[in-house]
């Protein structure tokens, strides 16, 4: 009996170690954070890739914790991934810390890999001091889902009309609304609370390249946010608004681009998409981000593979419809031009110039720490769980600390002076 | 004799080896990170007590707000979740073991099953019951707010879902010392007139003392490093309310931004010295009570 | 025999109640796995789905590439059980050493040792993953399996157990001239059966839920343990939308623990004596 059970755990061992191996040298690493149905979408696209029987075929890698694991990998030198999918807003802290190859071999190989063939936001978030670092795959970012079953009940689609919500325009339904309706949700209200600041005219970067995140126009902000807490319109703090607005109890969800698919499950949700609201007609946006194909500088990747994931990224470039289905809003023109693309609610999106333009990446540096208290401390203000001076002297502290804790340049310069 | 002299490492030098590589050797690294100033890609810098100056002393900084904060939040968690996940478990194996009781494995069971299902499904369950719109707890209490946005209610849900995933456990720990105890001293307490009260106080805790002891320890233990309960179920609102240490430590280190991840040791080290002050005096009983 | 009678009725209502408490959460969970998105959001709070559906179970049974479901379940039997088995040898024969072996500094040695893991690991996954990738096993099941058998924690218990036994048991085995392997084997361990089975059970489930540790050492979505495969499930911001799926996943993963739980439960009354090794 113990002898079988010995011979059962040594065959198991022995199985185990023959599935590490196989990893083949011809094969392009791919890792992305896509989990969930995007993964899904992603792996489509390339096993789709692999079908043309390319000399690089990919291997799409999905971590739940992407950075995390970059990090270890880069530290221990050795499985760094051929290519990965990252977030714009990493972009300027990978190319400080020299983490990244430019795509001037890529770009060479497929001379289509150019700015003119993707949406310039998205391009753009991938240069930093005039190199391309990366080629885009999507933008993503905040979007307004309106539920028009609700706007018909209380008479205001027109609303609707020039494409953008105004804050005011909300207003006109304090007081209005049943019990247990609401005109809006809290739902990624950091994203909005930092497209408000574009629409404000406020910026997050000072002159000289310090954070500004206490500034008068955040202030504005946080003061028209509570305004329409305070007159009821929003869903009560702590809610899952996201899933009131599912249940048919809200008018506005203010989440991504990629939840277009999830409310789609909703058989009786009869929703459609617009702009984040506004402060007034003329001025609008939504803040996004971008999946950006990027390579990690690794000694391992030869020439001949980079030459292989243009290749791929060409292919991608072409093929992305699939990506669409995502929720996404695509990068390549060719797909966004494409009569197929306008069954998909994103095409919103990018149907003129207006639109496209209203898509906005922050590129700063440090944008990620303000955007960690922006989360941290909006929802908070904007429900009056706590006062609006407090918020944003600690939001400026939270960044400055943290931007001073990174800043290991100054430290070294000032060690070489001494 | 040399061949008794080294003995000793036949039995304690395979885990003495497994130690040295997969504790000791990260711990080391883990404390020198906490001199540094370290992004996680670059080479650490050497700032020497810099992160502990201004994790401890620096009233300015936001780094000593989190810390404070955090261990606050955290000291809250194990003060409260420590005795319940004692208690309540202890209670219940007392009930299973009472003598006339049957069904005992059927009750141990449904105790038992809730803490094998992942946190994050757990919180989902948890969520939906507390959602103010569907759930049943607002109608059942008739409360209007969310519960997770109105303290002490955070705190209530996340010990809620800390007893309802963590009772098992002890609970069967518990049972089984408690049926093991000699029936002999029962009897004879009965003799002498003692109540069910008096027979639990006098002869069940003193006879369950090291399982008792144990338990409290490694609860303890695992208390101080909680932070998928409060992520899940409050995000560690409202107002960082319930925002515990782990947490902090964990944002610093792998967040969005560029990693800090020298404070971020910092504040691991001393979350481990107090773990360890605590653990010692724990032990300390322990071992007094078990000699 | 009236207070008897009191107590057994008071000991009913209570477990009947903490039962009730307990499993109602537990029935809320398996109904969500078969309803719709549409019925989760839409009708209040029921306790059994208006439409019983099984969609969600079909559709994650069918993604056997993204989410190889039985894949990551087996995954985890295997590492789970192998972790335990050899926690069951190396803190038996660990603990054997820590309180039967007489050799200069033990007691220091092993307080040292255990205060030194008392830190927790939340910077040191960089170095573990990098001796985990020097040792070649990034992707397998050793890198979950070796790491957690450093621990003190068990050791600990086992030593204690030990200290209890008589030392005189020892004693007149080795006038018969047994060596400290044989004392250790023949009269040690049978034993330390019920804190081994403790320690066993504990290591098994700390195993089996460990999710921070498995999402750093795999990238081969067929190669993961179960936890570290359900965060795939979530959405790139990290939340679980499709929630019937998300319940049908968790409530797959957790049969094969309930079957051996419930299997092993019988066992653990008589197993599990904790008292018995401590002289009073």
């Amino acid at each position: 009996m113990k002898k079988r059970v010995g011979i059962f755990l040594g065959s198991l061992v022995v199985l185990f170690l023959l599935a590490g191996c196989g990893d083949d040298e011809n094969v392009i690493q791919f890792w992305t954070p896509l989990t969930g149905e995007d993964g899904a979408y992603m792996d489509q696209l390339v096993s789709d890739y692999n079908d043309t029987d390319p000399e690089f075929p990919v291997n799409h890698v999905i971590t739940s914790d992407m950075y995390t694991q970059i990090y270890t990998v880069l530290n221990s030198g050795s499985g760094i991934p051929d290519l990965t999918l990252i977030h714009a807003d990493r972009v300027p802290s990978f190319v400080k810390n020299n983490l990244l190859v430019s795509m001037d071999t890529v770009m060479e190989t497929q001379p289509e890999l150019k700015a003119d063939n993707y949406i310039a936001e998205a391009w753009n978030a991938g240069i930093v001091d005039d190199v391309q670092y990366t080629i885009p795959l999507d933008i993503h970012g905040s979007a307004m889902y309106y539920n028009k079953d609700l706007l018909e009940k209380y008479g205001v689609t027109h609303w609707l009309d020039d494409d953008v919500v105004t804050f005011d325009e909300m207003l006109e339904l304090e007081g209005k609304l049943d019990e247990g309706q609401y005109v809006l949700n809290d739902a990624l209200i950091g994203w909005v609370a930092l497209a408000q600041l574009q629409n404000f005219g406020g910026d997050i970067e000072g002159a000289n390249g310090e954070p500004t995140v206490n500034t008068p126009e955040m202030r504005q902000v946080i003061e028209a946010l509570r305004e329409l807490n305070e007159a009821g319109l929003m869903t009560p703090y702590g809610e899952d608004g996201y899933l009131m607005f599912q249940s048919g109890d809200v008018i506005f969800s203010t989440d991504g681009t990629w939840s277009s698919t999830a409310h789609a499950e909703v058989e009786s949700l009869n929703f459609g998409v617009t702009n984040i609201y506004s402060p007034s007609a003329d001025v609008f946006h939504n803040r996004s981000s971008a999946h950006l194909f990027s390579m990690l500088k690794s000694e391992e990747r030869t020439d001949e593979k980079e030459q292989g994931i243009a290749d791929f990224l060409e292919f991608i470039r072409q093929n992305s419809i699939e990506w669409a289905k995502a929720g996404q809003i695509v990068a390549s023109r060719d797909i966004i031009e494409s009569p197929d693309y306008d069954q998909f609610i994103q095409s919103f999106f990018t149907r003129d110039e207006k639109q496209e333009a209203s898509l906005y990446i922050y590129t700063y540096e440090h944008y990620p720490y303000v955007a960690e208290a922006v989360d941290n401390y909006i929802p908070d203000v904007v429900h009056g769980e706590i006062e609006i001076d407090d918020a944003l002297n600690e939001m400026q502290r939270f960044v400055d600390d943290r931007v001073a804790e990174g800043d290991t340049e100054l430290e070294e310069a000032a060690e070489a002076v001494e | 004799m040399n061949r008794t002299k080294y003995t000793q490492w036949f039995f304690i030098g395979p885990h003495m080896l497994l130690f040295l590589v997969f504790i000791l050797v990260p711990s080391i690294y883990g404390v020198y990170a906490s001199f540094t100033r370290w992004n996680l890609v670059s080479s650490p810098q050497w700032v020497g007590l810099d992160n502990y100056k201004t994790i401890l002393f620096n009233q300015d900084s936001s780094f000593y707000h989190e810390f404070f904060n955090g261990l606050k939040n955290t000291l809250i968690f194990v003060g409260i979740s420590v005795p319940l996940m004692v208690i309540i478990p202890l209670l219940i194996a007392v009930a299973i073991e009472h003598k006339d009781v049957k069904f005992k494995n059927f009750f141990q069971s449904i105790v038992y099953i809730p803490g094998l299902i992942s946190i994050s499904a757990a919180a989902l369950i948890w969520s939906l019951i507390f959602n103010t719109q569907l759930g049943i707890v607002s109608n059942l209490f008739g409360s209007e707010f969310a519960w997770s946005a109105t303290q002490p209610y955070a705190w209530i849900i996340i010990f809620v879902i800390t007893v309802w995933g963590g009772t098992g456990g002890n609970m069967i720990i518990y049972r089984a010392s408690i049926s093991n105890v000699s029936k002999d001293l029962y009897e004879s307490a009965e003799i002498d007139g003692a109540g069910p009260i008096q027979k639990f106080f006098h002869i069940t805790l003193p006879s369950i003392r090291f399982p008792l002891i144990y338990t409290v320890v490694m609860t303890t233990a695992g208390a101080f490093n909680v932070f998928g309960q409060p992520l899940m179920m409050t995000d560690g609102g409202p107002r960082e309310s319930t925002t515990v240490l782990m947490m902090y430590i964990r944002n610093l280190a792998f967040s969005h931004g560029e990693s800090i991840a020298g404070i971020a040791s910092a504040m691991a080290v001393l979350l481990g010295m107090i773990i360890l002050v605590i653990s010692a005096c724990q032990y300390y009983v322990m071992n007094r009570n078990a000699a | 025999m009236k207070t008897a009678k009191v107590s057994k009725y008071l000991a009913y209502l209570f477990l009947i109640t903490v039962s009730a408490i307990w499993i109602i959460p537990m029935i809320f969970g398996i109904a969500t796995s078969f309803r719709s998105q549409a019925e989760v959001v839409n009708v209040g709070f029921r306790l059994l789905p208006v439409n019983w559906i099984v969609d969600n179970y079909m559709a994650i049974l069918d993604n056997t590439s993204t989410a190889p479901i039985l894949r990551w379940i087996w995954n985890s039997i295997f590492i789970a059980t192998t972790h335990t088995l050899l926690v069951i040898v190396v803190i038996s024969i660990t603990g054997y050493g820590y309180s039967r072996m007489n050799f200069k500094g033990r007691d220091v040695l092993f307080f040292t040792l255990l205060g030194i893991s008392f830190f927790p690991n939340v910077v040191n996954i960089i170095p573990s993953y990098r001796i985990i990738d020097i040792l070649g096993w990034v992707n397998t099941p050793w890198a979950m399996i070796v790491p957690g058998l450093a621990g003190m924690g068990n050791i600990f218990l086992v030593r204690q157990f030990m200290k209890g036994i008589p030392i005189e048991l020892d004693e007149s085995a080795r006038v018969d001239g047994a060596s400290n392997f044989r004392i250790y084997f023949s009269v040690i361990l049978p034993l330390i059966k019920p804190v081994l089975i403790v320690a066993g059970l504990f290591s098994f489930i700390g195993s089996w839920n460990d999710f921070l540790w498995p999402v750093i050492v795999y990238t081969d979505v067929q190669k993961m343990p179960v936890t570290a495969g359900l965060l795939l499930l979530q959405d790139i911001y990290g939340n679980y939308r499709l929630i019937g799926q998300l319940m049908g996943s968790a409530i797959l993963a957790i049969i094969p623990t309930m079957l051996l739980f419930l299997f092993a439960q019988k066992y653990f009354v008589s197993a599990i004596n904790l008292n018995s090794g401590i002289k009073g």
